[in-house]
């Protein structure tokens, strides 16, 4: 009965979204009463259609298995945090939180963004008639309402194990309410090349809930990571995943547009730019959601699928990009600053960085496409792995890099000169040649690209070290997060380097009680033990290591089978230390008795987790810092 | 010159659309499917309605065999397919799996009945001996051999995509 009434309400609320999408484009959106009528129409359908979701969950605590969608993806047995993260576990569910937050978004906008605002009413249209076309697609190709009558089943089919995992559970809504968050950015810059004046400043407005969003969207991606580092078993923080891939790219875009954001946001320079990034960030963002949701690329993020889901998500991605094209064809010319962009201005070294980023985009999109133009032209499956995007992705950060160090003094709109005898620069180029040094005669660093790579994060680090020194003791004005989070890029790139260059694995047979020594660690297999878990049996192994120093710690790498699936997952152990992390995974008995054991250590895996973490909290805090400003 | 370039932002997204609009036609995948060819095996089962032995030589020509039971909910969504089906002409054999008589002749008498015969394996042998994992499950049959498996739901999208082209390939049932 509830789930009959959550459909309802979900529909209404389609309904009137429409309404919302109607009014800003056929009625005077400069007159008062009317953007007060859509303001209120659209927080309306959104609190109907919260409640509509809010309805599903409770549903699902209590384990209505009446709805198909719940039966399949939850079980009795689970904690009540399992049951509400089961809702995102598969299709149907997260597209429906995916549009929640979609909706979210536009509701916190049309809340917090005042009404006089020249922009809002067609911007809070342009959310609506994109959440419209989400729930279409909901309610027509992947109906999370859909009941199975009249008998239900007893229990759930359980949600994946390899889901069951509190970091999972959250991994999916920040990955969502980055990517939707730019929708708030695709509304401006539509309503500002509908409006077609170029005296409002959009890109002000905009900036704030960009950088929120582009942490929100940062964060996701780290947490997916990081997930998959001690889920899988793999040892790697990225994979080059085709859907991992389809979140990058909206990354880089967003990144880019963040940048170029603050430039026009200034002067209206840079504006094409800024406006092109805007409809990219969006359409990728939503580009992604097709990767994903139509099966055309196979991937261990692939959602069961039918071909009519993707043909509706590519139709209406096709549709909104063209029309958002076709729009900014017609506006081209208003887009256009009279100033000039003076060489050695902030704003070149901001042009040239999106260049850079534009070029990685890309290359990212080559590398995803290129299995389907291969297929199509020799029939037969490849995959396009590590090597490929090292190769471009290397160099090219690399020389980013050292832009990023000659830009950190340049102003906006005016020309600096660059002297190589400038203190500041002298100083972090000697202390960064010393580093790279040091690294090469004492800690065995030899591989050209990481000496480079090392280089370079030096340069950036120490170059903002001095920044933060100027700006402590010397009271020079600077934006502060922004050279935090630039500091976090640094160390990113120092420990992505290392982490490649140090790790090293093993795989060892070994039998109960017998040790073996891997680079000075003594490990012994001591103990092996069958063990019940709520849902599932495992196998656990208790290992004690010893390493150089003499310290003892004991390691429990398991092996699960689930029973209501009966799947087996492997539960790593990893024991972590400032630079490096042990990691331990078994794998099969062998039929002398022996067990696999693979040792891995990789080195400053926790420093990547670190710097991203910098980059997050600095783009929270300046968007704090941009709102106490503008909003 | 803006016409140009107008043009030229509108074909350049179109051809990106496109390409991928091509990899959703040309994917259809059910992993339920199977079409290995293999021997019917031989199987001696009771009628659900009488203890008259069936027996393999029982089952000539072309046959649909659903393997359904009381106790499957899917089945009984697939019920009405099935009544659909068997009136357009196809013969279907029902393999009754590991159910009591009662419930299944009940369950018939509510629900209809689209089968030509139904064989009562109440320990699963034949289905075992078949590779079946659950209900419900559809194999299609030609002169003793399993030519098709289908695990799941049959309806229509998965008869017209599943069924209907091997159908056609060879030959069966006299439908177009």
């Amino acid at each position: 009965m509830l789930i009959e009434v959550a459909q309802f309400l979900s529909i209404l609320a389609t309904g009137l979204f429409f309404l919302c999408f109607v009014f800003s484009i056929f009625f005077n959106v400069n007159d008062v009463n009317i953007i007060n009528l859509i303001s209120r129409t659209y927080s309306h359908s959104f609190f109907l259609f919260l409640f509509s979701f809010l309805i599903y969950v409770w549903l699902a605590i209590n384990d209505n298995f009446s709805v198909l969608y719940i039966a399949q993806h939850s079980n009795t047995n689970l904690p009540v945090f399992y049951k509400i993260s089961s809702i995102w576990s598969a299709h149907e569910g997260s597209m429906f939180l995916w549009i929640i937050f979609l909706s979210l978004w536009g509701a916190i906008y049309n809340f917090s963004v005042d009404n006089n605002e020249p922009l809002k009413a067609r911007s809070i249209g342009v959310i609506s008639i994109t959440t419209v076309g989400f729930l279409l697609f909901l309610l027509l190709t992947s109906n999370p309402f859909e009941t199975i009558l009249p008998v239900p089943p007893e229990n759930g089919a359980d949600i994946n194990p390899v889901l069951q995992d509190p970091l999972l559970a959250i991994h999916p809504p920040t990955l969502y309410l980055g990517y939707v968050g730019f929708v708030i950015a695709f509304g401006q810059a539509i309503a500002f090349l509908i409006e077609g004046n170029s005296d409002i400043n959009w890109e002000k407005q905009v900036r704030f809930w960009s950088i929120i969003a582009w942490s929100f969207l940062t964060l996701g991606i780290t947490l997916g990571s990081w997930w998959a580092y001690y889920e899988l078993g793999w040892g790697g923080y990225w994979f080059w995943d085709p859907v991992e891939n389809v979140a990058l790219m909206p990354w880089l875009a967003a990144t880019a547009f963040i940048h170029s954001l603050s430039a026009s946001s200034k002067s209206s320079i840079l504006r094409v730019w800024t406006i092109l990034l805007s409809i990219l960030v969006f359409s990728l963002s939503l580009f992604g959601a097709f990767i994903v949701r139509s099966g055309i690329i196979d991937s261990v993020h692939s959602f069961a699928n039918d071909p009519e889901r993707g043909l509706y998500l590519l139709a209406f991605i096709g549709l909104l990009v063209m029309m958002s094209l076709l729009l900014f064809s017609y506006r081209f010319t208003i887009l256009f600053s009279n100033k000039r962009i003076i060489s050695l201005s902030k704003e070149s070294f901001i042009s040239i960085n999106n260049i850079f980023f534009g070029t990685l985009i890309f290359s990212t999109m080559l590398g995803v496409m290129y299995p389907l133009i291969y297929e199509f032209i020799y029939d037969q499956k490849i995959s396009v792995g590590a090597p490929f995007y090292n190769a471009i992705f290397v160099p090219i950060t690399i020389l980013a890099c050292l832009f990023l160090f000659f830009s950190i003094e340049s102003k906006w709109q005016s020309k600096f000169k660059i002297s190589f005898l400038n203190n500041p620069l002298i100083i972090s180029v000697i202390i960064s040649l010393f580093i790279t040094f040091l690294s090469f005669k004492f800690y065995s660093v030899s591989k050209a690209w990481t000496l480079v790579s090392l280089f370079a994060g030096s340069l950036i680090i120490s170059r903002y070290i001095l920044v933060i020194y100027a700006y402590l003791f010397k009271r020079k004005f600077v934006n502060i997060y922004s050279v935090l989070a630039h500091l976090g890029l640094g160390l990113l790139i120092i420990s992505i380097a290392l982490n490649n260059d140090f790790s090293s694995e093993r795989a060892l047979n070994i039998r109960i009680n017998e040790t073996e020594t891997y680079k000075n660690h003594e490990i012994t297999f001591s103990n092996l033990q069958l063990i019940e878990g709520p849902n599932y049996e495992s196998v656990k192994a208790d290992f004690i290591i010893e390493n150089e120093s003499g310290t003892i710690f004991s390691l429990n790498p398991e092996k699960r089978k689930y029973f209501v699936r009966g799947q087996i997952t492997t539960e790593t152990a990893i024991h972590a230390s400032f630079l490096k992390d042990i990691y331990l995974t078994i794998g099969d008995q062998l039929d002398d008795g022996s067990w696999i054991v693979n040792v891995q250590f990789n080195y400053f895996i926790r420093w990547i987790w670190f710097s991203a973490t910098l980059m997050i909290i600095s783009g929270l805090f300046l968007a704090r810092s941009l709102n106490r400003v503008h909003l | 010159m803006t016409v140009f370039f107008r043009l030229f932002l509108l074909s350049a997204s179109l051809m990106f659309f496109y390409f991928f609009y091509l990899y959703i036609e040309e994917d259809k995948y059910y992993p339920g499917a199977s079409f290995q060819t293999s021997n019917m095996p031989l199987f001696e089962l009771e009628d659900l309605y009488s203890d008259k032995l069936i027996i393999n030589t029982d089952i000539e020509g072309a046959h649909l065999i659903n393997v359904w039971a009381s106790w499957c909910i899917t089945c009984r969504i697939e019920h009405s397919y099935l009544v659909k089906l068997s009136s357009q002409g196809i013969p279907i054999i029902g393999l009754n799996y590991k159910d009591e008589r009662r419930d299944a002749i009940n369950w018939i008498t509510k629900f209809g009945d689209p089968y030509k015969l139904i064989i009562h394996d109440l320990q699963g042998e034949l289905a075992l001996d078949m590779g079946v994992t659950g209900a419900p499950e559809t194999f299609l049959i030609n002169n003793g051999k399993i030519i098709a498996h289908y695990r799941g739901e049959v309806n229509e999208m998965i008869w017209s995509d599943v069924f209907s082209p091997i159908i056609k390939q060879e030959n069966l049932f006299n439908v177009n």
